[in-house]
């Protein structure tokens, strides 16, 4: 059992970061949330183990988000402080450019409902058809309709922003 | 001839179909040049889709090494297990004490049923028809309406204590071998909470239901991080427990099915006095990831309608 734990750690932990990642948007805190997911695995021995990850690590990151929202309330109090202002340091093109890239794929991938954005994610960290249906509660039938219009939402979402960001660059 | 739909082209192309499924799609495909190109376009899709998230990748760094995340779990388990033992003291010192107090009540051999009958206290309408005889003091038995609103005050009593009092210790002591159906034993790590302190860790509104008075809120020791599986045990009128229990679907799931299971610590349950009830029944309902359950010896109906209520209310707040 820990021997088969320790094989999906191994195929399983960078998906898992990632799917948090997507979803704290903290790449320090996912990594802590995943190693997290893996102790209670070891803790648990689930009987599905790789299913189980990620119902626990969406469980954690919907925590965290509730913990995000309050702190966010702290945080709007000292928005006109000068002290919380974040200090911006000259940085590397390319850094600016993949953190832009980013922010628009990040922006394209908020234009989704939670639920079409959690089955996209959870495809995407590659879970089959089932295991998303077991964990969205979702018939399987239905997971490639919601995959059809989550994938077609995302990259219309996208390119608009992208056409948007070429009108501005030309009237500048 | 009909065409394939986008979605079930999604599906082919992610390998969610049966075999006999994916066989029909490729001989429609072989022989359908529109279909073909619907495919090559969800193809592209696909890995636009691909293309698009991977630029949302957190940087990669060496994940730790497992026996690291080993450790961590074998000492939380070992620190689990040593709360239980301390819990497992605390409840037979708790038992003892409670078997003392009981023994020191008694008048004669065979009066003693539970806590809870002797916990009555003096009822205002009951006959005072104490006969004494010499020095021994006889009371005819209590006609049943007495005992019942008797036994409804003294839990009420008892609610109100479980609320103040983090530990309602005496409440919960077994006095007699504990009836697997009045009160269900659940396994597992459990902790006996008050209401604030269940509420204040459950970050909102507990399972229950308005109004019933609450002997007992339990809630499972679990990880830091993440909303507790918890048991809510409250009292109708005419005696009956329910039990509300909330949680992670899968581990509510689970404790439904172990809950006639008795506990290996035995000491943490509530007894009560009154007629035991009939054949337990449990009802849940799934809401994403979380299930909300009710039990109790009541019929269907009768669970089903708390239950739609309290996720009502839960969902109200």
């Amino acid at each position: 059992m820990s021997d088969e734990l320790e094989k999906l750690y191994q195929s399983t932990y960078t998906a898992v970061v990632r799917f948090l990642y997507r979803k704290v948007w903290d790449a320090e805190r996912a990594e802590d949330l995943a190693q997290e997911v893996f102790v209670r695995a070891l803790a648990h021995r689930p009987d599905k183990p790789r299913a189980w990850v990620f119902a626990v690590a969406a469980n954690l990151a919907r925590d965290e988000a509730r913990a995000a929202v309050r702190r966010k309330r702290h945080l709007t109090l000292l928005k006109d402080d000068p002290i919380a202002q974040p200090t911006v340091s000259p940085a590397a093109d390319d850094t600016v450019e993949h953190d832009e890239q980013m922010a628009s794929v990040q922006e394209a991938l908020n234009t989704l409902t939670p639920r079409d954005r959690e089955i996209l994610l959870l495809w995407d960290a590659g879970l089959s058809y089932p295991e998303i249906a077991a964990q969205t509660g979702l018939a399987v039938g239905a997971v490639g309709t919601t995959l059809a219009r989550a994938r077609r939402r995302l990259v219309d979402a996208h390119d608009r922003q992208q056409k948007q960001a070429r009108d501005n660059a030309a009237h500048s | 001839m009909r065409h394939i739909p986008e979605d079930e082209l999604h599906a082919y192309l992610d390998q969610g179909l049966s075999r006999s499924q994916c066989v029909e799609i490729e001989s429609h495909l072989a022989g359908c040049s529109s279909c073909r190109a619907t495919r090559d376009g969800i193809a592209a899709l696909r890995d636009r889709t691909t293309a698009l998230l991977a630029k949302l990748a957190p940087p990669r760094r060496f994940p730790p090494a497992f026996e690291t995340l080993r450790g961590q779990a074998a000492r939380r388990v070992t620190s689990r297990r040593r709360r239980l033992r301390v819990a497992a003291w605390a409840a037979s010192l708790v038992a003892a004490l409670g078997l003392g107090w009981t023994a020191s009540t008694m008048v004669g051999p065979g009066r003693a049923t539970s806590v809870a009958t002797h916990t009555m206290p003096p009822v205002a309408d009951a006959p005072a028809t104490s006969i004494r005889t010499g020095s021994a003091e006889v009371k005819p038995p209590a006609p049943a309406r007495a005992v019942k609103r008797a036994f409804r005050d003294d839990s009420i009593r008892a609610a109100k204590l479980a609320v103040l009092d983090p530990a309602p210790a005496l409440q919960l002591a077994p006095v007699e071998e504990p009836r697997p159906d009045a009160g269900e034993q659940f396994d597992g790590m459990w902790r006996t909470v008050s209401w604030d302190g269940a509420q204040s860790e459950a970050g909102q509104s507990l399972p229950h239901i308005d109004g019933l008075p609450v002997l007992r809120v339990q809630v499972q020791a679990n990880d830091q991080g993440k909303r507790p599986l918890m048991v809510v045990a409250q009292q109708l009128s005419s005696g009956q427990v329910i039990q509300t229990i909330e949680g992670p679907a899968s581990d509510v799931s689970e404790l439904l099915n172990r809950r006639n299971a008795t506990s290996s610590d035995g000491g943490l349950s509530v007894t009560i006095s009154d007629a035991a009830p009939a054949a337990d029944q449990a009802m849940a309902m799934q809401m994403g990831d979380r299930m909300l359950a009710i039990t109790g010896a009541l019929p269907s109906d009768s669970l089903r309608a708390m239950i739609r209520r309290i996720n009502a209310e839960m969902r109200s707040k």
